[in-house]
Formats: C-alpha cells, sequence, structure tokens
C-alpha cells in the first residue's frame, strides 16, 4: 500500500501523478479536517476545565462564587461554539475533497476519451466494450475512497493527536505517555495487517478475477445453457467456483481477523481508559498527581479513537485506488495514431486516392495486406473482391486511418493520410459500412451524426433520398424519437440511416462494404435505390459478396490472402479464367438453381 | 432480505447479531464501571477506587475477546453470503425463462453477483459492528444516567429516537441526489460502452469532433450531478453531526442548569462528583452516535445493493412440472396462442394457430414486427404464452422438463455466447459425447473447418472475449456448428439475425438443404434460396396468421407471399453501378 505517497509528493508515483491537479485543494481539504477536528475536541477540554472549576473553587465549599459560575458559562458557550464551527470546518474539508474528487474524475474521463480517439481502431476491436467502460468508469471511480476521503481522514487524525498530545503533555507528561501507548500497537498491528493482506492480495485478487469470470460466463451462457439442456453441469461449474472462491477468502481472511480485532480492541475507549486509570491511580497514590487531574484524560484520550479506526477503514480501501491509478495512467499512455504538428499539415490536392506499397500485418499476422499498389481515379468506381479472409475489410480500414499501414503509404490527392487533420479526411471519404451501428440518440441526430449543424430541411432531404424519411415522418415523435426506445428499427431500417448518414455528410469519396445481412424484401429493394443514389457521382470503394452486383464496375480488384491476386474489369478478368472467372461461375450455378424454384 | 439470501444460514447472522449486541452491552457497562471508579478515586479511596480498576480491566479484557468473536463471527457470515447466498441466486436464476436474460438484465445480474455480492458481504465486518454496538453503548450508558442524574438522563431519552428521526430524514435528503447521480453514472456507463463498440462510426462521421459529444455531454451530465450529491450529502452528514452536537450541547446546558441548582441548595462534594462523572457519561453517550452517523452513507448504498439482488429475486422462474411428459414426435403445433411482453404492451402474437408436421420444412416470413421471432422464441420456451398452448411432440411445453424440451429442439438465432475453451470445446458442447468425425462434420458443416485453416492450432484455437480475433460471423459459424452437431429433432432458424455476412448465409442455406426431410425445420426466412426449399409458407402480419400453404397454392393465390416473391426477384437483378456500356447504346 502507498501511504508513503503522501509523504513523498514530487515522486512520480502514479498516485501522485494522477493527483497532480488537485494536490492543492486536496492540502486545503485535510487542513479543514484537521483544524476542524481540533475544535471539536475544545469541549472535552471545556469539559476538564468545568470540573477543575468545581472541585478547586476558591469560594467556600457551600457555594460556587459567581466568577466561578460565569467562567463555567463561557466554557459552555465557548465549547458550544467550537463544536459547531468545528463540525462546520470537518465537513467544508469533506466538501472540497469530493468535488475535487468530481473534478479529477470529470478531467480524466476526459482525458482518456480524447486519448482512446485518437488510438488506432484495433484498440478497441482487440478488447470487449465492456473493458472500456470498466477502465473509463468504474476504475477512475475507485480513486474516490482515496481523493475524498484518505486525505480529509489524514487530517483528522493528525488534528486530533496534535491537539490530544500538546493538551495532556502539558497537563501531565506522565499520564499522557502511557495514556499514548497503545498508538505504537495500533501502528504496529495495522503495519502486520496490511502486510499480511498484501502478501495474500496478488493470490487473492486472481481468486477473485477467476470466479469473477465464472460467474459473468455463467451468468452469459445461460441462454445457450438452457438450449442444450446442461443446466445442471453448468450451475455445477458455477457452484465449485463460488465454494472454492469462499474458501479463498476464508483463508484470506482468517490470519487478518485476528489483527484486526486487536487493532480495533486496542483504540477503543475503555482500553485507553483502563491504561489511563491504571497508571493515574498509581499516580495519585504515590503522590505525583491530585485526582482531579486524572479528568481531562478520561475525558479527552478517547477522542483519539474515532478518527484512527478512520483511517484504518480507509487503507483497506486504498490499495484498490492506487491499481485503479496505475491503470488510468496506463490508459493516458495509450499509444495512438502518429500526428504531426499542425503547422505541418497539408491539405489535399483533389480527391485522387493511390495505395504505394501498402502492406498491413496485424499483431496475430492474420488477415494482413502485403505490397498493395493501385490508384482511385476521382469518379470512379472500383471494387473490391475476393474470399473471406483475402483482406478486403482491412483495405476499407486503411483507407478510413483506422490504423496506419505497417509500410508504404496511402494518399488522398497527393497527400499522405498521416499529414493530414483526421477532420479533413473524414469531410471526404464517407463510408457505409455492413455493420450498421446507430448510437442512442434521436433518428435525426443520428442522421446528423457528422454533420450536427445540419438544417432540418437536409435532414428530411437525406432520409428521403435514403427512403427512410416516410417511416420516420410517421412515427408520433418523427424525428426526435429515440433510437431504442421510441423505435425499434428493422436490420433493414437501420441500414437505410446509415445512407442517410453519409447522404449528409456528402463526402466526395464513399467506401461502400457492400450490406448482405439479410433483410425482408421490401427493405432490400429500398436499400437498393437508396444505395444508387448515395453513390451517384462520387469516387466509390465498393467491398462486395455478390459479383453481379458489381459487374459494371470500371475496376476490379480481386483479393487473395492480402495480395492483389488479379484486377481489370469484369470481361478482362473473365477472359483471363483465373479466381474471378471461378468466383463468377459458381454464384451464375446459385443464381439459376434459384430462379428455377422461384420459376415453378 | 439477508435472511432470504442466506436461506439455513440466517442462524450465523443471527448469532452474529446476537454477539453484536452483547458486545455493545459489555462495552457500556465496562465503561459504567468509571462511575464507582470515578467517585471513590475523587473523594481519596484509592484502594476502593483499584478494586473498581481492576473491574474495569477485567471488563476491558472480556470485551477485547467478545470482539475477537464478533469478527470471527462477521466474516463468517461473510463467507455465507458469498457461499450460500450466491448459491440460492444462482439456482434461483438457473430457473429464470431465457427471455428473461436481455442485455439489460444479464448486466444487472452480473453486476449484483459479482460486486454487488461483495459488497454486501463486507458489511458485517465493516459496517454491522460499529453500528451495533455504537447504538447499545449509548442505551446502556442512558440507564446509568437515569439512575444518576434523571433530568440529564430524560433528556437523553428524549433525545435518543429525535436523533434517528433526524439520521433517517437526511438520508432522504441526499437519496434523490443519489438515485440521480446512479442514473446518470449508468447512462454514462452506457455511451461508454457505445463509445467503444460504435467507434468505427463515431470515428468516420468525426469530421469535426462532433461525434464524441454523446460521451461529453453524458459525463459532463454525471459531473453536474455529481457535485450535486457530494453537497448534498456533505449537508446531510453535517446536519447528522450537528444532530448528535445539539445532544451534547443540551446535555451540556442541562447539567449547567443542574450546577446552577446545586448553587441554590446544598453543594456536597458528592454532587459536584456525580456532576464530573455525569460530564463524563455524556461525552461517552455522544461520541458512539457520532460514529452511527457518519456510516448513513455507506448504510445507504448497502441497502441499493440489497435492493438490487431483491429485485432479481423477485423474477418470477419457470414452472417445471411435477410430472412430466416426454414429447411423442417432432412436430409443432400452436393452438390460438397470444403473447405480449408487458402487461401494458400490445399483443406481439394475436391467437395464432398453426401445425407443422414432423420432418417438414416451415418457412416463416413477414415484416419486421410480425411476430416470427417471437413465435419461435415460444417454440423454444424462452418465455409462455399469455393465452393458449404451445405444443411440441403433440405435449404442452410446460408439462415437460426443460431438459426434454432442450433435447428436442435446437436453434440457431442470433450471434449467441461462446464459452471460454477451443473451438473444438464449443461445438462439442452441443453434443459432449460426438466423436471426432461427427465434430469435423458439423465443423464442416457450418463452415467452421474455414476458419480453422487460417489458425495456426486449429480447432483447439481458444475462443476468449478477447483472445483470437474472430469476428461475429465467424463466433456465429461456431454457433451454427454446435446447433447442428447436437442432432435434435427439430431446427429451430432465424435466417434474420443468424446470417451476419453473405458467407454465413450461404452456410444455412447448405444446412438447410442437407436437413430437410430429416428433421422439423422451422426457419424465419428471408432468402429466396431458403423459401423455394420449404414445404410450407407461413405469412405472419400483425401478430396473425394471414396465409398458410405450400407455395405453390399460395403463388396462385397472388396474396402477400406472391408479393414477397416479386420483391426478391426485382432485388436480384439490382447493380450498384449501371451498365455503362448499354446506358450508351440506348
Amino acid at each position: 500500500m502507498s501511504t508513503h505517497d503522501t509523504s513523498r509528493p514530487q515522486g512520480k508515483s502514479p498516485i501522485s501523478q494522477v493527483l497532480a491537479p488537485i494536490r492543492t485543494r486536496l492540502i486545503a481539504a485535510a487542513m479543514l479536517a484537521g483544524i476542524g477536528m481540533i475544535l471539536t475536541m475544545v469541549p472535552l477540554a471545556g469539559m476538564a476545565h468545568i470540573a477543575k472549576i468545581l472541585v478547586s473553587d476558591p469560594g467556600t465549599t457551600w457555594e460556587l462564587s459567581t466568577t466561578s459560575m460565569r467562567e463555567i458559562g463561557w466554557v459552555v458557550a465557548a465549547s458550544v461554539v467550537s463544536l459547531f464551527v468545528g463540525m462546520g470546518c470537518m465537513f467544508l474539508g469533506e466538501l472540497v475533497a469530493h468535488l475535487a474528487d468530481n473534478q479529477l474524475t470529470y478531467q480524466l474521463r476526459l482525458a482518456v476519451m480524447r486519448r482512446l480517439s485518437q488510438a488506432p481502431l484495433g484498440w478497441f476491436t482487440s478488447r470487449a466494450s465492456g473493458d472500456v467502460k470498466q477502465a473509463m468508469q468504474d476504475d477512475i471511480a475507485t480513486l474516490h475512497s482515496l481523493t475524498a476521503h484518505f486525505y480529509t481522514a489524514v487530517g483528522r487524525v493528525l488534528g486530533a493527536l496534535l491537539i490530544s498530545v500538546l493538551y495532556l503533555v502539558a497537563l501531565d507528561w506522565k499520564i499522557a505517555l502511557v495514556t499514548l501507548l497503545p498508538l505504537p500497537g495500533f501502528f504496529l498491528f495495522l503495519r502486520r495487517l496490511m502486510q499480511a493482506s498484501k502478501t495474500n492480495m496478488g493470490e487473492f485478487i486472481a481468486q477473485l478475477e477467476r470466479m469473477n469470470n465464472a460467474i459473468n460466463e455463467f451468468v452469459c451462457g445461460i441462454p445457450v445453457v438452457k438450449a442444450f439442456g446442461t443446466t445442471g453441469k453448468a450451475y455445477r461449474g458455477y457452484q465449485a467456483a463460488v465454494d472454492s472462491f469462499a474458501q479463498a477468502f476464508e483463508q484470506f481472511t482468517r490470519p487478518l481477523v485476528a489483527s484486526m480485532a486487536h487493532v480495533h480492541a486496542m483504540v477503543t475507549t475503555a482500553t485507553i481508559l483502563g491504561l489511563t486509570l491504571t497508571f493515574g491511580i498509581f499516580s495519585v497514590a504515590v503522590g505525583w498527581s491530585e485526582p482531579v487531574d486524572l479528568v481531562p484524560f478520561i475525558l479527552v484520550a478517547p477522542g483519539i479513537c474515532a478518527p484512527l479506526l478512520l483511517l484504518h477503514t480507509l487503507l483497506h480501501d486504498l490499495g484498490s485506488a492506487v491499481g485503479a491509478a496505475q491503470r488510468v495512467m496506463a490508459l493516458l499512455e495509450t499509444p495512438v495514431l502518429s500526428s504531426i504538428p499542425a503547422d505541418e499539415r497539408q491539405l489535399p490536392n483533389d480527391h485522387e486516392v493511390r495505395f504505394e506499397n501498402v502492406s498491413y500485418v496485424y499483431d496475430n499476422a492474420q488477415n494482413g495486406l502485403s505490397n498493395l499498389n493501385f490508384t482511385l481515379p476521382p469518379g470512379s468506381v472500383t471494387a473490391v473482391v475476393g474470399p473471406s479472409g483475402a483482406g478486403k475489410s482491412t483495405l476499407a480500414r486503411l483507407m478510413l486511418r483506422f490504423f496506419d499501414p505497417t509500410q508504404g503509404r496511402i494518399t488522398l490527392g497527393g497527400v499522405d493520410l498521416r499529414h493530414m487533420e483526421m477532420s479533413t479526411l473524414y469531410q471526404r471519404i464517407g463510408f457505409v459500412l455492413q455493420d450498421v451501428r446507430l448510437i442512442h440518440a434521436s433518428i435525426g441526430d443520428n442522421i446528423a451524426l457528422g454533420r450536427p449543424s445540419a438544417s432540418q430541411q437536409e435532414i428530411e432531404d437525406a432520409a428521403r433520398a435514403a427512403n427512410i424519411h416516410e417511416r420516420i415522418a410517421a412515427l408520433p415523435h418523427g424525428y426526435r424519437s429515440m433510437v431504442g426506445e421510441d423505435i425499434q428499427l428493422s436490420g433493414g431500417e437501420q441500414q437505410r440511416i446509415s445512407i442517410a448518414r453519409a447522404m449528409l455528410l456528402d463526402p466526395p469519396l464513399l467506401v461502400l462494404d457492400e450490406a448482405t445481412a439479410a433483410v425482408d424484401a421490401s427493405n432490400e429493394l429500398a436499400i437498393q435505390q437508396a444505395l444508387s443514389r448515395l453513390t451517384q457521382g462520387r469516387t466509390l470503394v465498393i467491398i462486395s459478396h455478390h459479383l453481379n452486383s458489381i459487374m459494371h464496375a470500371d475496376h476490379i480488384l480481386v483479393l487473395d490472402g492480402g495480395k492483389v491476386a488479379e484486377q481489370g474489369d469484369h470481361d478482362q478478368l473473365l477472359a483471363r479464367k483465373g479466381l474471378y472467372a471461378r468466383l463468377w461461375a459458381l454464384e451464375e450455378m446459385t443464381n439459376s438453381l434459384q430462379s428455377k424454384v422461384a420459376a415453378c | 432480505m439477508l435472511t432470504q439470501l442466506l436461506g439455513d444460514d440466517t442462524v450465523l447472522l443471527r448469532r452474529y447479531l446476537g454477539l453484536a449486541i452483547v458486545y455493545g452491552v459489555l462495552s457500556g457497562l465496562t465503561i459504567l464501571a468509571l462511575v464507582p471508579l470515578l467517585s471513590y478515586l475523587l473523594i481519596g479511596q484509592l484502594s476502593v477506587a483499584t478494586a473498581w480498576l481492576v473491574a474495569l480491566l477485567f471488563g476491558i479484557l472480556v470485551c477485547w475477546g467478545v470482539r475477537w468473536y464478533l469478527e470471527q463471527a462477521g466474516v463468517r457470515v461473510g463467507v455465507a453470503i458469498l457461499q450460500s447466498g450466491r448459491h440460492r441466486l444462482g439456482e434461483h436464476v438457473a430457473h429464470l425463462p431465457v427471455g428473461w436474460f436481455t442485455a439489460a438484465n444479464t448486466a444487472r445480474l452480473s453486476h449484483a453477483s459479482t460486486q454487488g455480492m461483495m459488497a454486501v458481504a463486507q458489511l458485517p465486518a465493516h459496517v454491522f459492528t460499529p453500528v451495533i454496538s455504537g447504538l447499545v453503548t449509548p442505551i446502556v450508558l442512558l440507564a446509568a444516567l437515569l439512575v444518576l442524574h434523571p433530568p440529564l438522563g430524560l433528556a437523553a431519552l428524549v433525545a435518543l429516537p429525535l436523533l434517528l428521526a433526524v439520521l433517517s430524514l437526511t438520508t432522504k435528503l441526499a437519496r434523490h441526489a443519489d438515485r440521480a447521480f446512479q442514473q446518470h453514472f449508468a447512462a454514462t456507463s452506457q455511451r461508454m460502452v457505445e463509445f467503444a463498440s460504435a467507434q468505427a462510426v463515431l470515428r468516420a462521421f468525426s469530421g469535426n469532433h462532433h461525434s464524441t459529444r454523446f460521451l461529453e455531454q453524458a459525463m459532463q451530465q454525471q459531473q453536474r450531478s455529481g457535485t450535486r450529491l457530494a453537497c448534498l450529502s456533505a449537508l446531510s452528514a453535517l446536519l447528522n453531526a450537528w444532530a448528535v452536537q445539539v445532544v451534547f450541547a443540551v446535555l451540556l446546558i442541562v447539567t449547567t442548569l443542574w450546577i446552577n441548582t446545586l448553587l441554590e441548595g446544598a453543594l456536597t462534594v458528592s454532587s459536584i462528583i456525580s456532576v464530573i462523572i455525569a460530564l463524563v457519561l455524556v461525552s461517552r453517550f455522544v461520541e458512539p452516535l457520532l460514529d452511527v452517523a457518519q456510516h448513513s452513507d455507506i448504510l445507504r448504498s448497502a441497502k441499493g445493493q440489497l435492493e438490487e439482488i431483491q429485485a432479481i429475486f423477485d423474477a418470477a422462474p419457470l414452472a417445471e412440472p411435477t410430472a412430466p411428459q416426454p414429447p411423442r414426435d417432432a412436430s409443432i403445433e400452436l393452438r390460438a396462442v397470444r403473447f405480449r411482453y408487458a402487461p401494458h404492451e400490445p399483443d406481439v402474437l394475436n391467437g395464432v394457430s398453426l401445425s407443422i408436421t414432423p420432418g417438414s420444412m416451415t418457412a416463416l416470413i413477414g415484416e419486421s414486427g410480425s411476430g416470427k421471432t417471437t413465435l419461435a422464441r415460444l417454440v423454444a420456451r424462452f418465455f409462455d404464452a399469455d393465452h393458449g398452448s404451445v405444443l411440441v411432440g403433440g405435449v404442452d411445453v410446460r408439462a415437460m422438463s426443460s431438459t426434454q424440451l432442450a433435447n428436442q429442439v435446437s436453434q440457431i438465432f442470433q450471434e449467441s455466447y461462446l464459452f471460454a475453451g477451443s473451438i473444438a470445446d464449443n461445438i462439442r458442447f452441443g453434443c459432449p459425447d460426438a466423436s471426432d468425425a461427427e465434430l469435423l462434420e458439423a465443423a464442416r458443416l457450418a463452415g467452421v473447418i474455414e476458419i480453422v485453416e487460417r489458425l495456426p492450432q486449429g480447432l483447439d484455437t481458444p475462443v476468449g472475449e478477447a483472445g483470437t480475433r474472430l469476428s461475429g460471423g465467424e463466433r456465429q459459424r461456431i454457433a451454427i456448428a454446435r446447433a447442428l452437431i447436437k442432432n435434435a429433432p427439430i431446427l429451430l432458424v432465424d435466417e434474420a439475425t443468424a446470417a451476419l455476412d453473405a458467407e454465413n448465409q450461404a452456410i444455412i442455406t447448405q444446412a438447410l438443404a442437407r436437413l430437410r426431410g430429416q428433421r422439423t425445420l422451422l426457419v424465419i426466412a428471408h432468402q429466396l434460396s431458403t423459401v423455394s426449399m420449404a414445404d410450407q409458407i407461413i405469412v405472419l402480419d400483425e401478430g396473425r396468421v394471414i396465409e398458410q400453404g405450400a407455395p405453390d397454392e399460395l403463388l396462385a393465390q397472388q396474396g402477400r407471399y406472391a408479393t414477397f416473391l416479386g420483391q426478391r426477384q426485382t432485388a436480384k437483378g439490382w447493380r450498384i453501378t449501371p451498365d455503362k456500356t448499354r446506358e450508351t447504346a440506348q
């Protein structure tokens, strides 16, 4: 655990790096909490003072002098005031810390989002979305116990210790010494506790993760398990995981329980009072002190218990906060797509796209591309075909700069994609991928995703061209209908919205991953009409699965195993009698088979 | 709630709670030893004081020991929650209908059974112990105050319930803000999942960095409600503490007044001493209460976690028959079935009756939203019909055990979950006893062979979520192989959700062609190739069967089916680019 980090603010530990922006506020919060703590302990001393006045009143034994009475009144008033002001200070400190925490977590999330937006897309595809959310949301939220609670707790402990040590030592240093005896013991056991949990923590966390995975697998797999009638077996697996974790939990906690009990028992009121009184009575017996001198000790000394216990509870959570801080720092150092200084950025001269010796290798050496060379002249239609896994989608993604080529370069209008602003690129290249994604927003916002400034008229025009306007207009909330809430859109309707989206962006270049997922018949016709309108007058790259639909393209690239196997137009490729010709023959055969059946 | 979670282990909880109360009482009694101790000490009777000191020290030792047992008992309750509580939860959800497992419910369940359970398990040791002893100890002291000085004791007695009332009021103060914050937190979490899963789209449409604005707005909103929550919960904590302090101040003032009355009457040493002792007791009375007040935040969030778990326990499980009947053949029959997803929603199926003979192939067609998917789900008993009955093999699905139904029906729906393990393990999941030849056959039929040819480890390649780079379509093919190897007499297929890409479409078509005649096939069909194979076509519209019969008969009727065929034929001839040569020629 890294309690030492607090004493080493200049260090490079992840905690101090993460907390740097709010350090001043945290220190202020800790000081407020400390001062507040001191003030709230004033009444205890006040009560001791009253006791002293009562016992040693200089008036007659039978009545208190009016001066004493007035003094008691003052002491009570001062006690009450400092009590309330002290509490106010303490909670002001809490508030400052909480607000600082809230500010920090917001800034961190924003920073992580900006960083990840520049990472290669592969960073996202190699991770589960839930993990990304976990890192951005839950890990950062874990910092809460550190930022919002730990520093104010330290402030309280220091305040309580400072004031009680000063006060008690000033009264009688000998008794004070004995009274504070449990403190070293407390810290000793606490240290042992932390160390014991630290040594077993790794194993415990591993067990925890194993069981969480088993639970998640059980929970996510239930529909499958039930479909296969193997519920019993899967449930037994879950039971085993739960049991073995419960055992690990017990093993992890058992050695800690004794230390924990000692820690708790050592700093209770009774223990501290017992010690104080044992020595106090001895001290009275040998004549070092008067009985009434013990009263302040009885009142004030137990006051240090509460903040110490609070500190102990918080130290418990600190380990996870440190781990979270490490992960957040790592996330903020995610490798990003290379970018060049703003003044060196260039604007493309025209809309010609050129692949020059482009190779791309995935981390696991699958589905890569090697040494591609071709040009897409403005206004041309190029189709990319080939068997599954040939690298068709990789090619499209490189053009969209979802990642950069491992070798070679791709230029747009003579400028390397890496030498232009991202927004410059995305204003010129639009895309419609088969994997349609609508976001949780109104239909209007979904269409205007790339151009939020578009007018309602422009949005409707785009929807009309995409054959979806009538469907939207018929909804009770029209374009304001929330996707997934007010309206469940079918796959075909979603595709038409994504076409409207590209239509509104109006890019000179378009990458089209031909939508092939099964949609019902009327939808398919509507989509086809919409696509025909969208592609008019643009430079077009089509990733196609139906050779039939791209046979009139200006240029056809046939990919196989990441290389260009053949290229040319339809007639040229058929004449070659190569891969394209084989694929064409296969498709002809299935088509004729189907039309035969349909005709009967 | 905790007792429902613990079941038979509730006895552990009771034992723990009993011990916590005993600990609180003992702590209070130990502190009470101060009363005689201080009295004798202040009047100088050291020997009697020393005797009481011994009693005090003895009390401390007893408390120490009880505390040790208490910690043990707390851990035991925690372990029981982690073990039998999780068992109970697991057993409960294993009997919920498949339809319950929506994305949202699955996410809630997985949170509740991991982090949620963990948080609840830590409650006894970390929260209940200080709260219980913090409430019991002052009550013991209160009794002493009542005896020592009735007005002071009465003031304290009145204060205690008032204090609890204030605590519950201030908890309400922040509850609203807490709920709002949780909502915004969940909304932002959803946006983050979207940010990750829709990154390709967001990026391509990020012309002016606009497409991250939804997430940015969500985070801003979360921050704003976080600020509100921080202010309100600081305020409620402050009010709590102040309420305790008011009690303290009142007790102090009552004590001062007591001293005042002493002024008028006879001031004896013993009365001075009892004032001093009262002061000590007052301070000991207040401090544990302050501790309790500071735990109110944690208690509030613990309550939230428990409510989450309770909500899952409240979901109704599917009833299992006491005397299950096995299906007699591979037929499917629906009799006047009505179904809706929620009580206030319209019927999705509106009196559907149909009959499918064993070994036949039926294509289900209709517009999106016509009820096709729901119909298939009812056959697989994702839900139970509201009215009418669903029969598989001549037996109502409610009258057979879930295993019997599962053995009778295999399904290829949307991309289904793959378990950690190899591709082969996942396929074999459909039929654990399958031979290697059968495994290969299923893999070949589902197009898994083409995937594994690219992989160095072949069929033994592990499929983890972030493991091998398998596309959605490829994962789906493994799920298809798993469904095929199962060899159940009835196969349900949803082409719309199962065919993620052209290759999968072809695989499904081939598989259907091969199984035709051997199994009962019910297919939600979108492709001409599928429809053309069917023995029977059923056209659904708005939850009703509007056409039903052999393809030729329906075509002759010139109804909805004929229109469908026409649209499909037009779509087939489509070219993304017009034939330029022909255009110029015309």
